[in-house]
């Protein structure tokens, strides 16, 4: 006979990963319950041995008189001339016991696909739930596939395994902090709701990397810990850039991608023309919506778009526009305009409206098409009333400057209000400073000693603070350089023959922006302050004594940065409906003064009240789905109403050919491309979830039962085959 | 052990269903002169047979004088002898009959007491022989139908004690009676050391020989399950046997080998052989059974 099956695997012991415990697709094998010793495998062994000694030594035959032994002699004689093989392969009951013991033994083993150990394993399950989560290439959903992908590692997790659950889009939120409640993590699971944003990995592995790698050392990278590192399973779509600046540690993430993958001839084909498209994926997305007063024609309200096709065929679809008045609530809307599309495969198409001004209203623009993610078929804008910043400018007669902000367009966009520096001193200007009346206030050569409460441009002088306690005066600086992505920048072409006498410069405070570099050192900058902005300019039109201190004043560029300061410092776009919202960030919002809570109805949500803060804003943080936001509040005895849009344009949720397995055939460093990079680290990821380790023990000791079942219906009905 | 075995043989169905065995009979041997049997042998009987000639020592009372007044010649008349017909029954009493419901023991006790009951009816000289390890003194010599009742009052008293030993029986009986006649052999022939020798006993007694071989059900349909070690209830031989469909199967071939050649031997010898299993009721089988066989006219 053959040696008993069950004895204990021979395998071969843990190697040490080369990459330093980055693996997709394998874990270092490891021995099966290692916990076991070798006694337990020899009795583990003995027992089939046992058994089958147990038939050969009779030792539980029941005796029977019989008349005669006569013919059962002959009889069994007959059968003593077959081997002794064959008298096993007729005993049935032997075989199944032997099978039943054989399964037990499979359970005691604890059949694990591939483990570590006995206990508590512990899970980070990282949720994806961006935008692009919601395509439906997979049915009904990648994130239902994600939910469910999730829901069965829970149910595969072991009595002492834990698990904690973080859904993660542009921000990482822990659904469930780490327990072994099944019920809790299917719950908390199946709780997550698609977020309509863009995706970063990178709050998601921070999270997870607190927990993964607690006693991490910088530096060295050496990790110094009997916590054992969690298994990071993250569900996504790869819809995300690269994690720059982030060592995994001990971290061992497995990428399960999500999605339909492209086929590996359309995916080559589409690498091998252009080096920069993305395989081609089923969507068809408007990437901007924007409103614009038209430069000639104030009167005309004009909407830009642009639509990008992802499909690897070209397109034709008709972006239709709809009005959405305010003094009703946000419904389907009023067909207005309509525009035809042909779209090239892959390529890109601008499309524009021109309305006459609505008023405050809301407009939104449909993609008339069936593809698989709905969210980026629609896109928002709103149109508010032209609205004036108030601005307060506190000069020493500086005529330039007034002369500046009080040309006809500037005057469209700003009124202006002139005090002296001596009347910051006064009650009235103090309250007003604190009561934030003013959007934007102008300090030119003076500082007040409190900032006020609201954006402020000051001068040649820098804004009261311990940050700015380190300026120091420099000679002729000579501008070097200046930030033209900037919005108080564009437009602006001659600041290099700007002449300077004496400036201030000062390293600008932590998360400043600095938009004039010179040779002595930054020259302007802007910092944010309590959710305001201080744009400083180091460098203003008069030096002392009334001397002129630089010929900016002669150039074209100051009136323009001046303009640009009041749009940009005045909330200016604000009111004109042109700035961008993105889902899930806080919007700030403005009323008129006494106004002490608004309404805010967002797309088919309840109502929400915003009270004034601090800051004398009203900050709305659930500005969650894309869609037009109705913002009302009583304004005397009428109600006043206004609106604002929140839009993702974001075309890396848009393009939902999933990222992370190269195709087919592709390997090596061309590979690459296709690979999510962690820091240093590429990762592959994976199709399907690596089985993880899954206790199915208690299958197999149900098989068993059965078996034995099974044996006793075959002793009790001479079931014989 | 049933009930039925431990009730008296002589009970008031068993006793109904003589009482119809005996009409049976006589209507089988209707017209024919009751009590008698002419034996082939010549004899001394009334009724002539032959002539033959004359040799020196016969007996002068035989010799027929009215030919040697016709033809001068001595001829000796034959007549056919008249003799009792010996039926001997050898019923086996050994532990192995002690089996079934009711027991072979019982079952062979009726067959006995019918075909004793036929023959005292017939006027034939009864003998009852049992045997186990040896022949065991029996009835001897029964005759007529007054003496039913020692012969139902003899089997009622026997026991099933012992081993078999069919050859010793057989060679003991031969010598005991060394005249000629039906013999009946009632046993289930389960004898390890075979029947050919006892038989060959009987047969050169030159002696009509029936075979009757009881088997209870459950040694032809085997009821048994499972892992066993089997007893034999004579000689404490143990065969270890796992219950499974081929082995019952080769069990009812080893059975129906050893019946079929069991039958082909005497055959093959002019050996009555009857088969029947204790299920089989005993009148059913000596009526039909006995008839087809010849053992009853």
């Amino acid at each position: 006979m053959n040696p008993p099956p069950g004895l204990p695997m021979i395998v071969p012991p843990a190697q040490a990963n080369p990459l330093g415990g980055l693996n997709l697709q394998f874990d270092p094998p490891v021995p099966w319950s290692a916990g076991w010793g070798p006694v337990f495998w020899a009795a583990l062994a003995g027992v089939p041995v046992t058994i089958i000694l147990f038939y050969f030594l009779k030792l539980r035959r029941k005796p029977v008189q019989v008349p005669s032994t006569f013919l059962w002699r002959k009889s069994i004689e007959d059968l003593h001339v077959n081997s002794l093989f064959q008298r096993l392969r007729r005993n049935l009951l032997l075989f199944l016991q032997l099978l039943a013991v054989l399964l037990m033994m499979f359970a005691l083993l604890g059949p694990q696909m591939k483990g570590s150990t006995r206990v508590g394993q512990r899970y980070v399950i990282a949720i994806d739930n961006s935008a692009s989560m919601s395509a439906t290439d997979v049915r009904p959903s990648r994130l239902d596939e994600a939910k469910q992908r999730a829901l069965a590692l829970v149910d595969a997790m072991g009595p002492s395994d834990l698990a904690m659950v973080i859904a993660f889009a542009d921000t990482a939120r822990v659904a469930s902090t780490y327990t072994g409640n099944k019920a809790q993590l299917r719950e908390r699971i199946n709780a997550i709701r698609p977020a309509r944003t863009g995706t970063s990995l990178l709050e998601a592995l921070q999270v997870a990397a607190g927990l993964a790698n607690p006693s991490k050392q910088f530096g060295e990278g050496q990790v110094a810990s009997e916590v054992q590192a969690p298994r990071l399973m993250v569900y996504t779509d790869g819809g995300f850039p690269d994690v720059e600046g982030f060592s995994l540690g001990n971290l061992v993430p497995e990428i399960v991608i999500l999605g339909r993958p492209p086929s590996g001839e359309a995916a080559s084909a589409s690498r091998a023309g252009d080096g920069s498209s993305t395989p081609p994926s089923n969507n068809v997305a408007i990437l901007a919506l924007q409103t614009a007063r038209g430069e000639d024609r104030p009167d005309v309200i004009q909407l830009f778009g642009r639509v990008r096709n992802y499909r690897d065929e070209p397109v034709e679809t008709t972006a239709r526009l709809f009005l959405h008045p305010l003094d009703e609530p946000i419904g389907d809307g009023r067909l207005i305009d309509a525009a035809e599309l042909s779209l090239p495969a892959g390529g890109t198409q601008a499309f524009k409206f021109d309305l006459v001004d609505p008023g405050p209203s809301g407009l939104e623009v449909r993609l008339d098409l069936d593809d698989d993610l709905e969210q980026d078929d629609r896109a928002f804008a709103a149109v508010g009333r032209p609205r004036t910043a108030r601005v307060l400018v506190v000069t020493e007669g500086n005529r330039y400057l007034l002369n500046a902000l009080t040309t006809a367009t500037a005057g469209e966009a700003a009124e202006v209000v002139e005090i002296r520096p001596a009347d910051l001193e006064t009650d009235e200007v103090r309250r007003a400073l604190i009561a934030g009346l003013y959007d934007l206030v102008i300090f030119d050569r003076v500082a007040p000693e409190e900032p006020p409460a609201g954006n402020a441009l000051y001068f040649g002088v820098m804004p009261p603070g311990e940050a700015f306690a380190e300026a120091r005066p420099v000679e002729a600086p000579i501008i070097l350089d200046w930030d033209i992505a900037h919005p108080m920048l564009q437009y602006l072409r001659d600041l290099p023959l700007v002449l300077i006498r004496d400036a201030l410069v000062v390293d600008p405070p932590p998360g400043s922006t600095t938009l004039i570099e010179s040779d002595k050192g930054p020259l302007a900058f802007v910092s944010p302050r309590d959710g305001y902005s201080d744009a400083v300019v180091g460098w203003s039109i008069y030096g002392e004594d009334r001397q002129l201190n630089t010929d900016w004043h002669t150039k074209l560029s100051y009136p323009v940065f001046l303009f640009n300061a009041l749009r940009f410092l005045g909330n200016v776009e604000e009111a004109l409906g042109e700035e961008v919202h993105r889902p899930g960030q806080p919007v700030v919002l403005r009323a008129g003064a006494g106004v002490d809570r608004i309404t805010v109805s967002p797309p088919g949500g309840p109502e929400d009240e915003i009270p004034r803060s601090d800051l004398g804003t009203f900050v709305y943080n659930d500005a969650d789905e894309p869609g037009l936001y109705l913002v009302s509040w009583p304004d005397g005895e009428r109600e006043a109403r206004s609106v604002f849009a929140v839009n993702l344009f974001d075309p890396r949720e848009s393009d939902l050919s999933p990222r992370g397995i190269p195709p087919e055939g592709v390997s090596g460093r061309q590979a690459e491309p296709y690979l999510i990079k962690i820091g240093y680290t590429e990762i592959e990821g994976t199709r399907r979830s690596r089985p993880a380790r899954l206790d199915r023990w208690w299958w197999v000791a149900l098989g068993a039962l059965g078996v034995v079942l099974f044996e006793w219906y075959i002793y009790n009905r001479r079931v014989y085959i | 052990m049933s009930t039925a075995s431990s009730s008296p043989l002589l009970d008031p169905e068993f006793l109904h269903k003589l009482e119809q065995l005996e009409l049976v009979s006589r209507k089988i041997f209707v017209g024919r002169m009751k009590g008698e049997r002419r034996s082939k042998r010549r004899g001394s009987s009334v009724e002539f047979a032959d002539h033959r000639n004359y040799s020196v020592g016969d007996d002068l009372r035989h010799i027929d004088w009215n030919v040697y007044g016709r033809l001068d010649k001595l001829f000796l008349k034959l007549f056919l002898e008249e003799e009792d017909l010996h039926v001997y029954t050898l019923l086996d009493t050994s532990l192995s009959m002690d089996f079934g419901d009711p027991t072979k023991l019982r079952y062979g006790k009726q067959v006995a007491a019918a075909l004793s009951f036929v023959g005292l009816v017939n006027h034939d000289r009864i003998v009852l022989d049992t045997f186990s390890s040896n022949l065991e003194p029996g009835l001897g010599s029964v005759r007529g139908r007054s003496q039913m009742w020692r012969v139902v009052q003899y089997l009622d008293n026997l026991k099933a004690v012992g081993t078999s030993d069919l050859t010793a029986a057989a060679r003991s009986f031969a010598i005991k009676h060394p005249g000629k006649g039906i013999v009946v052999v009632i046993s289930d022939f389960m004898d390890k050391r075979g029947y050919e020798d006892a038989l060959r006993y009987l047969l050169a007694r030159n002696m009509d020989i029936y075979v009757v071989h009881v088997l209870s059900r459950e040694e032809v349909e085997p009821e048994l399950v499972g892992d066993l070690r089997l007893i034999d209830c004579e000689d404490d031989d143990e065969a270890e046997i796992t219950v499974s469909a081929p082995l019952l199967k080769r069990y009812k071939e080893t059975l129906d080998a050893y019946v079929g050649g069991f039958r082909d031997w005497c055959t093959r010898r002019g050996i009555a052989y009857i088969f029947t299993t204790n299920q089989t009721p005993f009148d059913k089988l000596i009526l039909n059974y006995l008839r087809e066989r010849g053992l009853v006219k």
